[in-house]
């Protein structure tokens, strides 16, 4: 392999990170914090790329706009689903597992009925590559890890440094103790939903920009987000961005030497080994 | 008491009598498909269930019956097996998978032993995709040999060359299996399932080896699985990787919770509704995936205990309705 395939191979493997991580985050945002396991969350990434097809497609919408609006309104569907769908079941994981199983049928049956199941594409108006020490690198994939770098960025700043999110922190630790300091759990639940759904939209409109989109593409969201935060550790933000990290790595890199099917074996086989010597994941903690 | 016992024994009985004649009534084969599908579907959520009984939600049932299946169809098109051997035995590598496999994965615990459940069933598919040798890879197997037929003597003569020896065929396997699991939930072991769902830690301290028994109780569960899985192939005469998706598994574990998983009938009765309904309502193809959602979302928001607390919720309605009216007359 030329170092230029080479370089190719592991930015197609960044790319992939860029997407894990941010399906990932949304992931284990609402995992720690409503502890519940959000499995609808694939469908909401669906929506997201989906959204910014019709958005851009048909209102012909400028890209970056389209990328905005829809993160907005997924989110906001975010909050209206933890709304309707998750309170009542908030610190019950089996029964609101259930629900968001329901959910998967139900959101992706109406983008069915909507759009149709045949594939759909959207043309990214950001083109062009970038040389740098004769490397080609097309601005597409880059700016897909630009993204989800600034995104990681910013959800850490605001964690570490607003009282919002120091009060995410706290009720993922320890939810009663929480809710005793007088921290409001209903408000802080739709934020971490809204935040997450938001991020799950963006990851989906970028890969929508690459490849093409269709109805049951979350199901691999869903996978790929779940094998992340197992990997990394349940609630953990380092633990996700590790795991994705890995992960897209892997799957970026691994098909390119053999099938895609042993590179998929190999990547589920990886986390089971690693969840048998390590259950908490690679940063989670018990 | 006795009494009550002999009277719901023998309307058992009548009702066992009846499915016999089933077939008698609904002679088309589509009719005879619907009911050949229900009874699958009620063979394996009832055993899920048994899985469940110990504390552990398997969500690799689809994997084990992808792993029956391709047991079964490869001993018979490639060793000659009997068909009749192969599919118990498909049953069998499926259970010893599942303890191989069960030994590790009962270290974690609730939601992370289901995550690696399913995460199992995606690398059999996958295997099942990349082995084209074996399993003639994404397009699967074809052209699959019905079960051998059965003489007996005159009496019985099944050449499987129609839907209603299948039917007979999966009506006996369905009613064996569930004796077998009715059997197992109400023996020592079944008691034992029970503690180790309620104590884990419990259980281990008064000298149960808790490891062993949620691994037989996966390894039991996934036979039953295996074994259905082994006959489909057969009575569809095709077998591919995606037979069995994990929406399948999906689908099992509906029947089970809808039905309500804290009774033996529980996944009987949610496996009938919720596969025959759908048939009933195969004008409005398209909207059969919102119903199924909206009766689990109705389930879970209204009936914690199912379909089968039904009933009993209904008395309570009804009760107070009536006190109500009393209180202001």
């Amino acid at each position: 392999m030329s170092l230029n395939a080479l370089a190719q191979t592991f930015l197609n493997g960044l790319t992939l990170s860029g997407i894990y991580i941010l399906v990932a985050l949304g992931l284990t945002l609402v995992m720690s914090i409503m502890g519940i396991v959000q499995v609808s969350h694939g469908e909401i990434y669906m929506i997201g790329a989906y959204c910014v097809y019709y958005l851009v497609a048909i209102l012909e919408v400028n890209f970056v706009l389209a990328l905005i609006i829809s993160t907005l309104f997924v989110g906001g569907l975010g909050i209206v689903l933890e709304r309707s769908c998750f309170r009542p079941f908030r610190g019950q994981p089996d029964r609101a597992f259930t629900i968001s199983i329901a959910l998967i049928l139900i959101l992706q049956n109406i983008v069915l009925s909507i759009a149709g199941g045949n594939p759909r594409t959207y043309t990214n108006p950001i083109t062009g590559v970038l040389k740098i020490l004769g490397i080609a690198i097309s601005w597409k994939r880059l700016i897909i890890v630009l993204v989800g770098l600034g995104l990681l960025v910013v959800l850490f700043l605001f964690i570490k440094f607003t009282k919002t999110g120091q009060a995410m922190l706290a009720i993922s630790q320890e939810r009663e103790g929480a809710a005793l300091q007088g921290m409001d759990i209903d408000r802080i639940s739709s934020i971490a939903m809204f935040l997450g759904c938001g991020l799950a939209a963006l990851a989906g409109a970028l890969i929508g920009s690459l490849f093409s989109i269709h109805p049951t593409m979350g199901s691999f969201a869903l996978m790929k987000g779940i094998a992340v935060i197992i990997l990394g550790g349940l609630g953990s933000v380092p633990g996700a961005v590790m795991g994705g990290l890995i992960l897209g790595l892997v799957d970026g890199i691994l098909p390119a030497l053999t099938t895609t099917h042993i590179a998929g074996l190999v990547g589920f086989a990886t986390i089971i080994m690693i969840l048998l010597f390590r259950p908490q994941g690679l940063l989670g903690h018990e | 008491m006795n009494k009550k016992l002999l009277i719901s024994l023998f309307s058992f009985l009548l009702f066992i009598t009846f499915l016999f004649f089933l077939p008698l009534i609904f002679q088309g084969p589509y009719h005879l498909h619907t009911l050949i599908l229900t009874m699958m579907n009620i063979l394996l959520a009832s055993s899920l269930r048994l899985i469940n009984l110990s504390g552990q939600m398997s969500l690799a049932h689809g994997g084990m019956m992808t792993i029956g299946a391709y047991t079964s169809t490869l001993l018979v098109m490639k060793l000659g097996f009997s068909s009749w051997l192969s599919m118990p035995l498909g049953g069998l590598f499926a259970a010893l998978v599942a303890c191989l496999v069960g030994f590790p994965f009962s270290r974690l615990k609730g939601i992370y032993f289901s995550i690696v459940t399913i995460f199992f069933s995606e690398m059999v598919v996958l295997t099942a995709q990349q082995w084209q040798g074996l399993t003639g890879g994404s397009t699967g197997i074809f052209n699959i040999p019905r079960p051998d037929p059965i003489k007996l003597f005159g009496l019985l003569n099944l050449t499987f060359s129609s839907k209603t020896d299948f039917y007979y065929l999966m009506l006996t396997l369905m009613l064996l299996s569930l004796l077998i699991l009715y059997a197992i939930e109400h023996s020592r072991v079944g008691l034992t399932f029970l503690g180790i769902r309620q104590s884990d830690s419990l259980a281990e301290s008064v000298g149960i080896p808790t490891t062993g028994f949620k691994v037989l109780a996966f390894g039991l569960g996934s036979f039953f699985a295996g074994v259905t899985g082994g006959f489909y192939p057969h009575y569809i005469s095709a077998i591919n990787p995606d037979s069995f998706s994990f929406l399948y598994t999906i689908y099992i574990l509906i029947y089970m919770t809808v039905g309500g998983e804290k009774y033996f009938v529980g996944p009987i009765l949610g496996a009938m509704v919720l596969t025959l309904l759908p048939e009933a309502l195969r004008p409005l193809k398209a909207f059969v995936p919102f119903f199924f959602a909206a009766v689990l979302m109705a389930v879970i928001f209204f009936m914690p205990e199912g379909l089968v607390g039904l009933p009993g919720r209904a008395k309570i309605v009804m009760d107070r309705f009536i006190l109500n009216r009393k209180r202001y007359a």
